[in-house]
């Protein structure tokens, strides 16, 4: 859309030489009239837009919107007065709509209140805990639409073994293993009603429908996020300009948070003044290596200790005494109790072990804090993942051979692995913040209170999403839990936040954090799971006596069955083509690939022929200010020049020409 | 919808609805916002359109703007008189601007004019210096001020002139991309 030049050219010099106010008013006149002439060769929404985003005082806006509805007007005299009626009760309709829309956003005032009293990167945490909230929720919709309720309707009378004692909400066993909590509480008949429902295929289709929905939606996010939020670097890379005038926080109304944000804004910019200065001392050589060295042996600590826990953990799985003591004897209190065990020390290595890096990263000296940041969300990203991923190797390669509704029980660990994390998270908020704020501001004055440190937090939540998102498979309610836990988590947080933490202190580039954790929760975390399930669904053989792929090799086989039965309806004949000749085919998925490689090359060519276009214009806009002061210094010149010979001789400065009559006088005498 | 407010006539609703990001019910909150204020100045009855102008020391002292560093600046930007004291139309043209909905390029072009402290249309180094004592509350000795305020000049000034012009400021706005949401004040 072409920009209302509406700029104010009053104040330059070349603006206003040589004019008197009349022209000035004239010339203001007529800009006016132009721009009111654009404004009605508009659409009517384009056009509503442009008059509230013109940059002129109140009076002027409803003055021109006023001219430009009277032309309007003048232009449609007949049907007027009914399409402006329409158009003005649509635009009436939206308005109330949108607002009624607000009203429906969960969380609205909570997190304006947050906004308010804590800053924009303290507000993402929260904005992100909420999107979460959302694919949890869509889950559990579809999953018990679609696969509970038909299974609830047409269950076989299964009557359970065990009463409910206690500890099933802790451990998920005993009463609640054979219902529709897991995988093992559904049955793959074909239930005979109308159109009859096979509940394998529903089961196979609706969780793979999440998972591509979840891809498709994760992808459109990271890449809006990438667009807004990181800009060609080109130029000089602002450090403190930036700082200073845009991301002052309008938003924080509370006093001690301004306060506080007026104190970090002095210490940020001491701080890059100091850095601008000590760019200058060029390191020697042996320094150099000692750095290097010692960020060598922190990396080092730092995977030995990760690779040290996934192994303590597989082996603590496999442990034929602990492991599958419970399924042995499935009515013994401490059998059940010990398969808490597990989790409760996977909860304990992801509290202590990122405390373990912190102390690390203390011997080594970064360059810039925001290196010190990434380098402790890749660390901490490693040791979550190869966690995660050790516990689904033992998953599928080690349970499906010695029990046999293998399935079930890996829901049920998954749900214990959530159970206990959330029990860790509402401690660490009361030992980690609350007492830690007690300590902090009675007894030892010196450590202070404590900060809110978002990193940290953002990788437990995406940590605790990935696993729900792998036991989606093996127990499709699971996202109940996940939605009642973030509930519980948000209002939680936020009131600790309240009562016991400050805003962290380096609130820099909070925009390219969030799509580096938008980007986290894409790649190790939803990749891998999508590879994990992709794994189960294709290769495994999934149990003999329970779920609804019973007595199938694998539980892909399902859609070869369903083709197989649809290659006798004509009508459907062309589905079955497609799968068979297209998806099966690999030449398909090599042309694809080939044609998305050729596409990023032409984008990638026209980026790099956009940023050469970018240094051009900035060099064409450097020359264009010297041409301007040097004209404006010849122009002035001129100016007093005439202005000094006027106040000499004003008799002689007369600027009509006149007509010499006598013009022959003037010509030479030896003509 | 019923127009069962007796404030503004349906035309002039209108017009604030066409000139600002607000919906009617939310011009009708702002309205009582303003009235609050002073409840003995302003008349329920705009429909005459009275010349009632609040003086700054109400503006700035509601809790939106009282601690803020610039209200002195945001108020004169947006008043008719340049010195603070608004009308309702300056009122909801302020908190339009300042809302969510408000586009780049307008909140670029308003944030330029609070930082242009002696209104020459250039944001030059003693603007600077003044921006910077309202936002560290003198913590930094004159040498770092001057220096900070040459850093900021030299990294945004495009065309070589010693001070931002609004499209220096603009192109500098275009790299921050937590702008929109932090020049941003909720009422």
């Amino acid at each position: 859309m072409r920009r209302m030049s509406v700029f104010p050219q009053h104040g330059t010099a070349l603006g206003n030489l040589g004019r008197t106010a009349n022209e000035i008013r004239q010339e203001a006149e007529n800009s006016k009239n132009v721009l009111v002439s654009d404004l009605v060769n508009l659409s009517a929404g384009a056009r509503f837009q442009a008059i509230r985003s013109l940059p002129m005082p109140f009076n002027e806006r409803k003055t021109v919107r006023n001219r430009v509805n009277s032309v309007k007007l003048s232009k449609t005299i007949l049907t007027a007065d009914c399409r402006q009626q329409v158009s003005r009760s649509f635009r009436r309709f939206c308005a109330s709509l949108a607002s009624a829309r607000q009203h429906l956003i969960i969380w609205q005032d909570t997190l304006k209140e947050i906004g308010s009293r804590f800053g924009t990167s303290v507000l993402s945490y929260f904005l992100f805990l909420k999107w979460l909230l959302q694919f949890n929720l869509f889950s559990l919709i579809i999953n018990f639409c679609f696969i509970t309720i038909p299974q609830i309707v047409h269950a076989p009378n299964i009557s359970s073994t065990t009463g409910f004692r206690g500890l099933e909400l802790l451990t998920g066993v005993g009463y609640f293993n054979q219902t529709v909590l897991f995988y093992g509480g559904y049955n793959g008949e074909v239930i005979v009603s109308k159109p009859a429902y096979n509940m394998q295929l529903a089961y196979f289709f609706t969780i793979a429908a999440y998972l591509v929905l979840c891809w498709v939606s994760l992808i459109y996010s990271m890449s809006r996020s990438f667009q807004k939020n990181f800009v060609l670097e080109t130029g000089p890379v602002s450090g403190g300009a930036w700082r200073l005038l845009c991301s002052w926080d309008f938003s924080v109304v509370n006093e001690k948070a301004i306060q506080y944000n007026k104190n970090n804004l002095a210490i940020q910019l001491k701080e890059s003044l100091s850095e601008r200065l000590q760019e200058k001392n060029k390191m020697s050589l042996s320094d150099r290596i000692k750095h290097l060295s010692l960020h060598l042996l922190a990396w080092l600590l730092s995977l030995g200790l990760a690779l040290g826990s996934c192994a303590g953990i597989y082996f603590l799985g496999t442990d034929p005494d602990l492991a599958f003591s419970f399924n042995h004897n499935p009515n013994d209190l401490r059998a059940e109790a010990s398969t808490l065990l597990l989790p409760v020390v996977v909860s304990l290595i992801n509290l202590i072990v990122p405390l373990l890096y912190s102390l690390i990263s203390k011997i080594e000296s970064y360059s810039n804090p925001r290196a010190k940041i990434y380098i402790s969300i890749i660390r901490n990203v490693v040791l979550k993942m190869s966690v995660l991923g050790i516990l689904c190797f033992y998953w599928l390669n080690f349970v499906p051979d010695n029990i046999s509704c293998w399935e079930t029980f890996v829901g049920q660990s998954v749900y214990r692995l959530l159970m206990i994390d959330f029990i860790f998270c509402l401690l660490g908020i009361f030992f980690g913040e609350f007492l830690r704020n007690v300590i902090g501001t009675m007894c030892i004055q010196s450590l202070g209170v404590p900060e809110f440190d978002i990193a940290r937090n953002v990788l437990d939540l995406i940590y605790a999403q990935t696993l729900a998102w792998i036991g989606i498979y093996f127990s499709p309610l699971l996202p109940v839990m996940q939605v009642l836990k973030l509930f519980i988590i948000f209002y939680l947080k936020k009131i600790s936040l309240s009562m016991n933490c400050q805003p962290p202190k380096h609130t820099g580039r909070a925009a390219q954090i969030q799509t580096v954790f938008i980007a986290l929760l894409f790649f190790p975390s939803f990749v891998g799971v999508l590879s994990m399930v992709a794994y189960t669904v294709w290769s495994l053989k999934p149990s003999d006596q329970c779920g609804p792929f019973q007595g199938l090799d694998t539980p892909f086989q399902t859609i070869f069955h369903w083709t197989d039965s649809i290659q006798n309806f004509p009508e459907s004949n062309w589905v079955w083509w497609i799968f068979e000749n297209i998806l099966r085919s690999e030449l398909f998925y090599y042309l694809i690939s080939l044609i998305v490689l050729v596409i990023t090359y032409f984008l990638w060519q026209i980026t790099q022929g956009r940023k050469q276009l970018i240094k051009t214009l900035r060099e064409q806009i450097v020359n264009e200010g010297k041409d301007k002061a040097f004209l404006l210094n010849k122009l002035q010149n001129l100016q007093k020049e005439r202005r000094e010979i006027a106040s000499y001789r004003p008799q002689d400065f007369d600027q009509t020409p006149h007509f010499n009559p006598n013009w022959t006088n003037t010509l030479p005498l030896n003509m | 919808m019923g127009n069962k407010q007796t404030i503004f006539t349906s035309q002039q609703l209108d017009a604030y609805q066409d000139c600002t990001y607000f919906t009617r019910k939310e011009i009708l909150r702002r309205f009582h916002r303003y009235r609050d204020l002073a409840p003995q100045l302003v008349p329920l009855d705009y429909k005459n359109q009275p010349e009632v102008r609040l003086p700054y020391e109400l503006i700035g002292s509601m809790p939106e703007l009282k601690d803020n560093p610039f209200r002195q600046r945001i108020a004169e930007v947006f008043s008719e008189d340049g010195e603070g004291n608004m009308t309702l139309d300056d009122f909801l043209d302020m908190f339009s601007v300042l809302s969510e909905m408000a586009p780049r390029d307008l909140k670029a072009f308003y944030a330029f004019k609070i930082y242009d402290f002696n209104n020459d249309d250039f944001i030059c180094k003693s603007d600077l210096e003044k921006t910077l004592n309202k936002l560290t509350r003198n913590e930094l000795t004159e040498d770092e001020v001057r220096m900070v305020c040459e850093k900021v000049i030299d990294e945004a000034d495009l065309d070589n002139d010693g001070r931002l012009s609004l499209e220096d400021f603009q192109n500098m706005i275009v790299r921050a991309p937590d702008f929109l949401s932090t020049f941003h004040i909720r009422i």
